[in-house]
Protein backbone atom coordinates (compact mmCIF):
# COMPACT_ATOMS: atom_id res chain seq x y z
CA UNK A 1 0.00 0.00 0.00
CA UNK A 2 1.37 2.83 -1.07
CA UNK A 3 1.49 6.21 1.60
CA UNK A 4 -0.40 8.93 0.32
CA UNK A 5 1.93 11.68 1.29
CA UNK A 6 4.65 9.59 -0.96
CA UNK A 7 2.60 9.40 -3.87
CA UNK A 8 1.68 13.19 -3.39
CA UNK A 9 5.21 14.27 -2.99
CA UNK A 10 5.95 12.01 -5.94
CA UNK A 11 3.43 13.53 -8.00
CA UNK A 12 4.70 17.20 -7.29
CA UNK A 13 7.92 16.12 -8.40
CA UNK A 14 6.95 14.82 -11.94
CA UNK A 15 4.97 17.91 -12.08
CA UNK A 16 8.39 20.47 -11.70
CA UNK A 17 10.16 17.62 -13.81
CA UNK A 18 10.30 17.63 -17.53
CA UNK A 19 9.35 14.06 -17.29
CA UNK A 20 5.91 12.54 -18.77
CA UNK A 21 5.81 9.72 -17.33
CA UNK A 22 7.14 7.55 -14.39
CA UNK A 23 6.51 3.92 -13.62
CA UNK A 24 7.24 2.42 -10.20
CA UNK A 25 7.27 -0.93 -8.98
CA UNK A 26 8.40 -2.20 -5.77
CA UNK A 27 6.59 -3.78 -2.92
CA UNK A 28 4.13 -1.73 -2.35
CA UNK A 29 2.60 -2.39 -5.94
CA UNK A 30 2.67 -0.68 -9.17
CA UNK A 31 2.16 3.32 -9.28
CA UNK A 32 2.60 4.81 -13.17
CA UNK A 33 2.61 8.50 -13.12
CA UNK A 34 1.66 9.82 -16.48
CA UNK A 35 1.50 14.29 -17.02
CA UNK A 36 -1.14 15.51 -18.91
CA UNK A 37 0.18 16.92 -22.35
CA UNK A 38 -1.12 19.68 -24.39
CA UNK A 39 0.67 20.01 -27.27
CA UNK A 40 -1.41 22.48 -28.57
CA UNK A 41 0.55 24.65 -31.41
CA UNK A 42 -0.73 28.14 -31.22
CA UNK A 43 -0.68 30.02 -33.79
CA UNK A 44 -2.10 33.42 -34.55
CA UNK A 45 -4.66 32.05 -36.35
CA UNK A 46 -7.70 31.21 -34.75
CA UNK A 47 -10.55 29.17 -35.14
CA UNK A 48 -13.79 30.80 -34.77
CA UNK A 49 -16.81 29.33 -33.16
CA UNK A 50 -18.85 29.49 -35.98
CA UNK A 51 -17.87 28.73 -39.38
CA UNK A 52 -18.36 30.69 -42.46
CA UNK A 53 -17.44 27.20 -44.85
CA UNK A 54 -16.98 29.88 -48.22
CA UNK A 55 -14.68 32.05 -46.40
CA UNK A 56 -12.10 29.59 -44.33
CA UNK A 57 -11.01 26.19 -44.65
CA UNK A 58 -11.44 25.81 -40.99
CA UNK A 59 -10.09 22.32 -39.25
CA UNK A 60 -12.10 22.28 -35.78
CA UNK A 61 -10.17 22.07 -33.09
CA UNK A 62 -11.94 19.67 -30.55
CA UNK A 63 -12.16 20.82 -26.66
CA UNK A 64 -9.57 19.28 -24.82
CA UNK A 65 -10.64 18.00 -22.04
CA UNK A 66 -8.17 15.39 -21.50
CA UNK A 67 -7.19 17.58 -18.15
CA UNK A 68 -10.58 16.80 -16.52
CA UNK A 69 -10.46 13.28 -17.63
CA UNK A 70 -7.41 13.16 -15.94
CA UNK A 71 -5.52 9.62 -16.92
CA UNK A 72 -6.53 7.15 -14.21
CA UNK A 73 -3.42 6.28 -12.88
CA UNK A 74 -3.39 9.60 -11.46
CA UNK A 75 -5.61 10.53 -8.59
CA UNK A 76 -7.21 13.78 -9.30
CA UNK A 77 -6.17 15.71 -6.49
CA UNK A 78 -8.70 18.98 -7.41
CA UNK A 79 -12.01 19.12 -6.93
CA UNK A 80 -12.98 21.96 -8.41
CA UNK A 81 -12.26 23.02 -12.40
CA UNK A 82 -11.94 26.92 -13.77
CA UNK A 83 -13.20 26.69 -17.74
CA UNK A 84 -12.72 28.89 -20.15
CA UNK A 85 -15.88 31.07 -20.95
CA UNK A 86 -14.84 32.01 -24.35
CA UNK A 87 -12.13 31.37 -26.88
CA UNK A 88 -9.37 33.65 -26.75
CA UNK A 89 -5.28 33.86 -25.54
CA UNK A 90 -4.96 32.80 -22.21
CA UNK A 91 -2.86 34.89 -20.05
CA UNK A 92 -1.06 34.31 -16.62
CA UNK A 93 0.21 37.45 -15.80
CA UNK A 94 -0.89 40.95 -16.84
CA UNK A 95 2.29 41.87 -18.34
CA UNK A 96 5.52 40.39 -19.82
CA UNK A 97 7.14 42.15 -16.90
CA UNK A 98 4.66 41.12 -13.75
CA UNK A 99 4.82 38.05 -11.79
CA UNK A 100 1.45 35.71 -12.83
CA UNK A 101 -1.45 36.15 -11.00
CA UNK A 102 -0.92 32.82 -9.39
CA UNK A 103 1.06 29.99 -8.97
CA UNK A 104 0.57 26.14 -8.41
CA UNK A 105 -0.36 26.09 -4.28
CA UNK A 106 -1.08 29.47 -4.18
CA UNK A 107 -4.14 30.26 -1.69
CA UNK A 108 -6.81 32.00 -3.73
CA UNK A 109 -10.32 33.37 -2.82
CA UNK A 110 -13.49 33.32 -4.47
CA UNK A 111 -12.41 36.53 -5.68
CA UNK A 112 -9.25 35.95 -6.93
CA UNK A 113 -8.06 36.91 -10.30
CA UNK A 114 -6.40 33.85 -11.48
CA UNK A 115 -5.80 34.67 -15.26
CA UNK A 116 -6.72 36.88 -18.28
CA UNK A 117 -8.53 35.36 -21.59
CA UNK A 118 -8.57 37.72 -24.73
CA UNK A 119 -10.14 37.89 -27.71
CA UNK A 120 -10.05 40.58 -30.05
CA UNK A 121 -8.99 43.09 -27.45
CA UNK A 122 -11.71 41.95 -25.12
CA UNK A 123 -10.00 41.30 -21.87
CA UNK A 124 -11.40 39.07 -19.55
CA UNK A 125 -10.53 38.69 -16.04
CA UNK A 126 -10.95 35.12 -15.00
CA UNK A 127 -11.87 35.26 -11.15
CA UNK A 128 -11.23 31.90 -8.85
CA UNK A 129 -14.64 31.21 -8.32
CA UNK A 130 -14.21 29.10 -5.18
CA UNK A 131 -11.46 29.14 -2.14
CA UNK A 132 -9.01 26.67 -1.87
CA UNK A 133 -5.40 26.10 -3.34
CA UNK A 134 -4.56 26.31 -7.36
CA UNK A 135 -3.61 22.61 -7.34
CA UNK A 136 -2.66 22.58 -11.45
CA UNK A 137 -2.37 25.31 -14.12
CA UNK A 138 -3.67 23.44 -17.22
CA UNK A 139 -3.36 25.88 -20.18
CA UNK A 140 0.26 26.96 -21.01
CA UNK A 141 0.55 31.04 -20.51
CA UNK A 142 0.16 32.32 -24.42
CA UNK A 143 -2.15 29.52 -25.12
CA UNK A 144 -5.20 29.54 -27.37
CA UNK A 145 -7.82 28.31 -25.41
CA UNK A 146 -11.08 26.82 -26.35
CA UNK A 147 -14.26 27.50 -24.92
CA UNK A 148 -15.06 25.11 -22.34
CA UNK A 149 -11.53 24.17 -22.01
CA UNK A 150 -10.25 23.54 -18.31
CA UNK A 151 -7.62 26.29 -16.90
CA UNK A 152 -6.63 25.47 -13.32
CA UNK A 153 -7.69 22.89 -10.82
CA UNK A 154 -8.21 24.03 -7.79
CA UNK A 155 -8.64 22.04 -4.12
CA UNK A 156 -11.12 23.90 -2.49
CA UNK A 157 -10.89 24.80 1.07
CA UNK B 1 -25.51 66.80 -37.57
CA UNK B 2 -26.54 70.41 -36.40
CA UNK B 3 -23.80 72.01 -34.14
CA UNK B 4 -25.73 74.81 -31.35
CA UNK B 5 -24.61 78.10 -31.85
CA UNK B 6 -22.51 77.94 -28.97
CA UNK B 7 -20.29 74.89 -30.52
CA UNK B 8 -20.10 76.53 -34.12
CA UNK B 9 -18.86 80.10 -31.99
CA UNK B 10 -15.55 78.32 -30.65
CA UNK B 11 -15.50 76.35 -33.61
CA UNK B 12 -15.30 79.66 -35.66
CA UNK B 13 -13.02 81.74 -33.06
CA UNK B 14 -10.71 78.15 -32.21
CA UNK B 15 -9.96 78.16 -36.06
CA UNK B 16 -8.73 81.66 -35.98
CA UNK B 17 -5.98 81.55 -32.69
CA UNK B 18 -3.52 83.87 -33.81
CA UNK B 19 -5.96 87.31 -34.38
CA UNK B 20 -9.48 88.46 -33.07
CA UNK B 21 -12.57 88.24 -35.20
CA UNK B 22 -15.26 90.92 -35.24
CA UNK B 23 -18.52 90.44 -33.34
CA UNK B 24 -20.16 91.55 -36.70
CA UNK B 25 -18.24 88.90 -38.74
CA UNK B 26 -19.26 85.88 -36.04
CA UNK B 27 -22.91 87.65 -36.02
CA UNK B 28 -23.42 87.22 -39.89
CA UNK B 29 -21.96 83.75 -39.91
CA UNK B 30 -23.91 82.26 -36.96
CA UNK B 31 -27.04 84.50 -38.27
CA UNK B 32 -27.88 85.97 -34.94
CA UNK B 33 -27.47 89.46 -33.47
CA UNK B 34 -24.19 90.63 -32.01
CA UNK B 35 -25.90 91.03 -28.68
CA UNK B 36 -26.86 87.28 -28.99
CA UNK B 37 -22.78 86.46 -30.05
CA UNK B 38 -22.29 88.46 -27.05
CA UNK B 39 -24.18 86.76 -24.31
CA UNK B 40 -22.63 83.46 -25.79
CA UNK B 41 -19.47 84.38 -25.18
CA UNK B 42 -20.32 85.44 -21.50
CA UNK B 43 -22.16 81.75 -21.16
CA UNK B 44 -18.69 80.28 -22.56
CA UNK B 45 -16.68 82.14 -20.04
CA UNK B 46 -19.04 81.26 -17.37
CA UNK B 47 -17.88 77.62 -18.54
CA UNK B 48 -14.62 78.40 -18.44
CA UNK B 49 -13.35 79.79 -21.84
CA UNK B 50 -10.98 82.68 -22.01
CA UNK B 51 -11.78 85.19 -24.72
CA UNK B 52 -9.60 88.45 -25.10
CA UNK B 53 -12.04 90.94 -26.02
CA UNK B 54 -10.99 94.28 -27.54
CA UNK B 55 -12.82 97.04 -29.17
CA UNK B 56 -12.84 97.39 -32.64
CA UNK B 57 -10.88 94.20 -33.44
CA UNK B 58 -13.23 91.70 -31.57
CA UNK B 59 -12.85 88.46 -29.59
CA UNK B 60 -10.24 86.12 -29.40
CA UNK B 61 -10.34 82.59 -28.05
CA UNK B 62 -7.50 82.76 -24.98
CA UNK B 63 -7.96 79.36 -23.49
CA UNK B 64 -10.49 76.16 -23.32
CA UNK B 65 -12.01 75.51 -20.16
CA UNK B 66 -10.46 74.45 -17.79
CA UNK B 67 -12.91 72.88 -15.34
CA UNK B 68 -14.88 70.73 -17.17
CA UNK B 69 -17.30 69.27 -14.31
CA UNK B 70 -20.20 66.58 -13.61
CA UNK B 71 -22.85 69.86 -14.49
CA UNK B 72 -21.09 70.81 -17.73
CA UNK B 73 -20.60 67.19 -18.79
CA UNK B 74 -24.50 66.43 -18.38
CA UNK B 75 -25.50 69.35 -19.28
CA UNK B 76 -26.56 69.29 -23.15
CA UNK B 77 -25.90 65.65 -23.01
CA UNK B 78 -28.92 63.93 -24.82
CA UNK B 79 -28.31 60.25 -23.83
CA UNK B 80 -30.78 57.79 -22.58
CA UNK B 81 -28.50 56.29 -19.92
CA UNK B 82 -24.73 56.31 -20.79
CA UNK B 83 -23.40 58.98 -18.88
CA UNK B 84 -26.09 60.35 -17.63
CA UNK B 85 -24.40 59.08 -13.99
CA UNK B 86 -21.03 60.64 -14.33
CA UNK B 87 -17.91 61.28 -11.97
CA UNK B 88 -15.28 63.52 -13.68
CA UNK B 89 -12.30 63.95 -11.75
CA UNK B 90 -9.66 66.73 -12.55
CA UNK B 91 -6.92 64.10 -11.75
CA UNK B 92 -6.86 60.18 -11.22
CA UNK B 93 -4.52 57.18 -11.16
CA UNK B 94 -6.93 55.84 -13.90
CA UNK B 95 -10.32 56.02 -14.67
CA UNK B 96 -10.32 52.34 -15.45
CA UNK B 97 -9.48 51.06 -11.88
CA UNK B 98 -12.36 53.12 -10.91
CA UNK B 99 -15.14 52.14 -13.03
CA UNK B 100 -13.94 48.58 -11.52
CA UNK B 101 -14.22 49.53 -8.60
CA UNK B 102 -17.63 51.01 -9.00
CA UNK B 103 -18.34 48.08 -11.17
CA UNK B 104 -18.12 45.66 -8.24
CA UNK B 105 -19.49 47.47 -5.84
CA UNK B 106 -22.91 47.40 -7.73
CA UNK B 107 -22.95 50.56 -10.27
CA UNK B 108 -25.53 50.74 -12.98
CA UNK B 109 -24.96 50.51 -16.46
CA UNK B 110 -24.00 53.80 -17.78
CA UNK B 111 -21.56 55.13 -15.50
CA UNK B 112 -19.31 56.83 -16.77
CA UNK B 113 -16.01 57.57 -15.10
CA UNK B 114 -13.79 60.87 -16.85
CA UNK B 115 -10.56 62.44 -15.87
CA UNK B 116 -8.83 65.49 -17.49
CA UNK B 117 -5.80 63.84 -16.56
CA UNK B 118 -4.76 60.15 -15.51
CA UNK B 119 -1.72 59.58 -13.52
CA UNK B 120 -1.46 55.94 -14.41
CA UNK B 121 -2.96 55.35 -17.39
CA UNK B 122 -3.90 52.02 -18.48
CA UNK B 123 -3.04 50.42 -21.95
CA UNK B 124 -3.27 46.61 -23.30
CA UNK B 125 -1.53 44.31 -20.83
CA UNK B 126 -0.66 47.09 -18.16
CA UNK B 127 1.61 49.60 -21.16
CA UNK B 128 1.75 52.77 -19.71
CA UNK B 129 -0.72 55.00 -21.64
CA UNK B 130 0.29 58.71 -21.96
CA UNK B 131 -3.03 60.07 -20.72
CA UNK B 132 -1.31 62.90 -18.82
CA UNK B 133 -2.76 65.45 -21.16
CA UNK B 134 -5.95 67.83 -20.50
CA UNK B 135 -6.57 67.94 -24.02
CA UNK B 136 -7.18 64.54 -24.46
CA UNK B 137 -10.46 62.59 -24.03
CA UNK B 138 -9.38 60.16 -21.01
CA UNK B 139 -12.93 58.10 -19.59
CA UNK B 140 -14.34 54.57 -18.71
CA UNK B 141 -17.86 53.76 -18.56
CA UNK B 142 -19.80 50.36 -17.11
CA UNK B 143 -21.76 48.28 -19.46
CA UNK B 144 -23.84 45.14 -18.15
CA UNK B 145 -24.72 43.48 -21.80
CA UNK B 146 -27.36 40.87 -21.35
CA UNK B 147 -25.07 38.90 -23.88
CA UNK B 148 -23.34 35.13 -23.94
CA UNK B 149 -19.66 36.06 -22.81
CA UNK B 150 -18.53 34.90 -26.05
CA UNK B 151 -20.18 37.32 -27.69
CA UNK B 152 -18.91 40.02 -25.72
CA UNK B 153 -15.19 40.34 -27.34
CA UNK B 154 -17.60 42.33 -30.56
CA UNK B 155 -18.16 44.93 -28.10
CA UNK B 156 -14.47 46.10 -28.93
CA UNK B 157 -15.91 46.81 -32.44
CA UNK B 158 -18.87 48.56 -32.07
CA UNK B 159 -16.62 50.56 -29.67
CA UNK B 160 -14.54 51.49 -33.08
CA UNK B 161 -17.59 52.16 -34.75
CA UNK B 162 -19.16 54.82 -32.53
CA UNK B 163 -15.50 56.40 -32.29
CA UNK B 164 -15.45 57.13 -36.28
CA UNK B 165 -19.33 57.93 -36.04
CA UNK B 166 -18.41 60.27 -33.47
CA UNK B 167 -15.66 61.72 -35.10
CA UNK B 168 -17.72 62.05 -38.54
CA UNK B 169 -20.12 64.68 -36.68
CA UNK B 170 -17.39 67.10 -35.75
CA UNK B 171 -15.47 67.51 -38.48
CA UNK B 172 -14.64 65.77 -41.62
CA UNK B 173 -12.52 63.22 -41.29
CA UNK B 174 -10.90 60.47 -43.30
CA UNK B 175 -10.40 57.95 -39.99
CA UNK B 176 -9.93 54.62 -40.25
CA UNK B 177 -10.24 51.37 -37.78
CA UNK B 178 -6.98 49.14 -37.27
CA UNK B 179 -8.46 45.82 -36.41
CA UNK B 180 -9.99 45.70 -34.02
CA UNK B 181 -10.39 49.34 -32.27
CA UNK B 182 -7.91 51.50 -32.76
CA UNK B 183 -8.29 54.90 -34.56
CA UNK B 184 -5.97 56.22 -37.01
CA UNK B 185 -5.77 59.54 -39.22
CA UNK B 186 -3.13 60.20 -42.17
CA UNK B 187 -1.69 56.76 -40.66
CA UNK B 188 -0.96 57.79 -37.09
CA UNK B 189 -3.02 56.47 -34.28
CA UNK B 190 -5.73 59.63 -32.42
CA UNK B 191 -7.83 56.92 -30.28
CA UNK B 192 -7.50 53.58 -28.72
CA UNK B 193 -9.61 51.83 -26.74
CA UNK B 194 -9.07 49.45 -23.87
CA UNK B 195 -12.13 46.88 -23.02
CA UNK B 196 -12.09 44.84 -20.03
CA UNK B 197 -14.93 42.21 -18.86
CA UNK B 198 -15.77 39.87 -15.82
CA UNK B 199 -17.59 36.93 -16.87
CA UNK B 200 -18.47 33.70 -15.61
CA UNK B 201 -19.61 30.87 -18.19
CA UNK B 202 -22.40 31.88 -18.87
CA UNK B 203 -23.13 35.32 -17.66
CA UNK B 204 -21.35 38.71 -17.86
CA UNK B 205 -21.39 40.85 -14.43
CA UNK B 206 -20.10 43.60 -16.11
CA UNK B 207 -17.91 44.65 -18.67
CA UNK B 208 -15.50 48.26 -18.81
CA UNK B 209 -14.84 50.29 -22.10
CA UNK B 210 -12.02 52.66 -21.71
CA UNK B 211 -11.40 55.75 -24.28
CA UNK B 212 -8.80 57.69 -24.90
CA UNK B 213 -8.88 60.18 -27.46
CA UNK B 214 -6.03 62.55 -28.71
CA UNK B 215 -8.43 65.64 -29.03
CA UNK B 216 -6.02 68.96 -28.73
CA UNK B 217 -2.29 68.17 -27.56
CA UNK B 218 0.54 69.50 -29.92
CA UNK B 219 2.73 66.52 -30.53
CA UNK B 220 5.42 68.37 -28.71
CA UNK B 221 2.94 67.42 -25.76
CA UNK B 222 3.62 63.72 -26.67
CA UNK B 223 6.13 61.36 -25.26
CA UNK B 224 9.33 61.75 -28.11
CA UNK B 225 9.30 58.12 -28.76
CA UNK B 226 5.86 57.99 -29.45
CA UNK B 227 5.42 61.29 -32.01
CA UNK B 228 5.84 59.74 -35.06
CA UNK B 229 3.03 56.97 -34.17
CA UNK B 230 0.40 59.19 -32.43
CA UNK B 231 -0.89 62.41 -33.50
CA UNK B 232 -3.89 64.52 -32.20
CA UNK B 233 -7.04 66.22 -34.05
CA UNK B 234 -5.76 69.73 -33.93
CA UNK B 235 -1.89 67.90 -35.15
CA UNK B 236 -4.03 67.10 -38.60
CA UNK B 237 -6.60 69.27 -38.96
CA UNK B 238 -5.61 72.74 -36.92
CA UNK B 239 -9.09 72.92 -35.39
CA UNK B 240 -9.59 72.48 -31.10
CA UNK B 241 -12.69 70.80 -30.70
CA UNK B 242 -14.45 71.45 -27.30
CA UNK B 243 -13.71 68.64 -25.45
CA UNK B 244 -17.14 68.65 -23.47
CA UNK B 245 -19.04 68.43 -26.85
CA UNK B 246 -16.87 65.59 -28.14
CA UNK B 247 -17.43 63.59 -24.92
CA UNK B 248 -20.70 64.17 -25.05
CA UNK B 249 -21.28 63.58 -29.14
CA UNK B 250 -19.20 60.01 -27.95
CA UNK B 251 -21.79 59.01 -25.28
CA UNK B 252 -24.74 59.52 -27.24
CA UNK B 253 -23.39 57.98 -29.94
CA UNK B 254 -21.84 54.58 -28.11
CA UNK B 255 -25.13 54.45 -26.72
CA UNK B 256 -27.16 54.65 -30.12
CA UNK B 257 -24.16 51.64 -31.78
CA UNK B 258 -24.52 49.93 -28.81
CA UNK B 259 -28.28 49.54 -28.84
CA UNK B 260 -28.26 48.98 -32.28
CA UNK B 261 -25.71 46.27 -31.83
CA UNK B 262 -28.06 44.62 -28.90
CA UNK B 263 -31.05 44.36 -31.05
CA UNK B 264 -30.41 44.23 -34.44
CA UNK B 265 -27.21 42.48 -34.02
CA UNK B 266 -23.69 42.36 -35.38
CA UNK B 267 -24.28 43.02 -39.11
CA UNK B 268 -25.21 46.36 -39.20
CA UNK B 269 -21.72 46.70 -37.32
CA UNK B 270 -19.39 44.85 -39.40
CA UNK B 271 -20.99 46.65 -42.10
CA UNK B 272 -20.40 50.51 -40.64
CA UNK B 273 -16.66 49.15 -39.41
CA UNK B 274 -15.85 47.96 -42.75
CA UNK B 275 -16.43 51.54 -44.53
CA UNK B 276 -13.12 52.33 -42.72
CA UNK B 277 -10.95 49.35 -42.91
CA UNK B 278 -7.13 50.91 -42.25
CA UNK B 279 -5.00 49.26 -44.37
CA UNK B 280 -7.17 48.00 -46.92
CA UNK B 281 -5.84 45.66 -49.43
CA UNK B 282 -2.33 46.43 -47.91
CA UNK B 283 0.12 43.77 -46.41
CA UNK B 284 0.46 43.32 -42.54
CA UNK B 285 2.10 39.85 -40.77
CA UNK B 286 1.12 37.31 -38.57
CA UNK B 287 2.24 33.87 -37.11
CA UNK B 288 0.72 30.53 -39.29
CA UNK B 289 1.73 27.63 -37.78
CA UNK B 290 4.85 29.58 -36.39
CA UNK B 291 5.84 30.86 -39.57
CA UNK B 292 5.44 34.42 -40.57
CA UNK B 293 2.75 35.07 -42.99
CA UNK B 294 2.26 38.26 -45.66
CA UNK B 295 -1.78 38.68 -45.77
CA UNK B 296 -3.70 41.45 -47.34
CA UNK B 297 -6.27 43.06 -45.07
CA UNK B 298 -9.74 42.71 -46.30
CA UNK B 299 -11.81 43.23 -43.65
CA UNK B 300 -14.01 42.55 -40.90
CA UNK B 301 -15.80 39.03 -40.77
CA UNK B 302 -19.69 38.26 -39.72
CA UNK B 303 -17.58 36.41 -36.38
CA UNK B 304 -15.54 39.90 -35.55
CA UNK B 305 -11.81 38.92 -37.30
CA UNK B 306 -9.83 39.88 -39.53
CA UNK B 307 -10.20 38.76 -42.50
CA UNK B 308 -6.66 38.64 -44.45
CA UNK B 309 -5.96 36.96 -47.81
CA UNK B 310 -2.44 35.39 -48.00
CA UNK B 311 -1.21 33.91 -51.58
CA UNK B 312 -3.26 31.03 -53.52
CA UNK B 313 -6.24 33.59 -52.47
CA UNK B 314 -6.45 31.68 -49.42
CA UNK B 315 -8.63 33.72 -47.03
CA UNK B 316 -7.52 33.62 -42.96
CA UNK B 317 -9.38 35.18 -39.81
CA UNK B 318 -7.15 36.36 -37.84
CA UNK B 319 -7.85 36.62 -34.05
CA UNK B 320 -5.04 37.49 -32.28
CA UNK B 321 -4.22 41.24 -31.96
CA UNK B 322 -0.44 39.74 -32.52
CA UNK B 323 -0.73 41.52 -35.84
CA UNK B 324 2.74 43.07 -37.55
CA UNK B 325 1.08 46.33 -39.21
CA UNK B 326 4.29 48.45 -39.72
CA UNK B 327 6.96 46.18 -40.89
CA UNK B 328 9.46 47.86 -42.99
CA UNK B 329 7.96 51.49 -42.15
Amino acid sequence: MFNITDVKQLIEAVDASSIRELSYEGEEGKLTLRKDTHQTTHTAVQQPATVEPTLAPVEQKPVNDEAVAVNSEKEVNYDHVIHSPMVGTFYLTSSPDTPPYVEVGDTVTEKSVVCIIEAMKLFNEIEAEVDGTIVEILAKNGELVEYNQPLFGIKKA
Amino acid sequence: MVLSIRERLVRLLSQEQSGYVSGQWLSDELSCSRTAVWKHIKQLEEEGYTFDAVPNKGYRLVALPKHMTENTLRWNLSSDWLGQSIEHYPSIDSTQVRAHERARAGADEGLVISADQQLNGRGRMQRPFDSTDAKGVWLSFILRPQLAPTEAAKLTLVTAVALVDTFKQMINLDVKIKWPNDIYLNQKKIAGVLTEMEAEMDQIHYVIVGIGVNLNQRTSDFDPLLQDRVTSLFEETGETLDKQVFIQRLLETFEKWYTVFLTEGFVPIQKEWNRYVFKLNQPVYFLKQNERVKGLVQGLSAEGALVVVIEEHEHVKLYSSDIEWFRGE
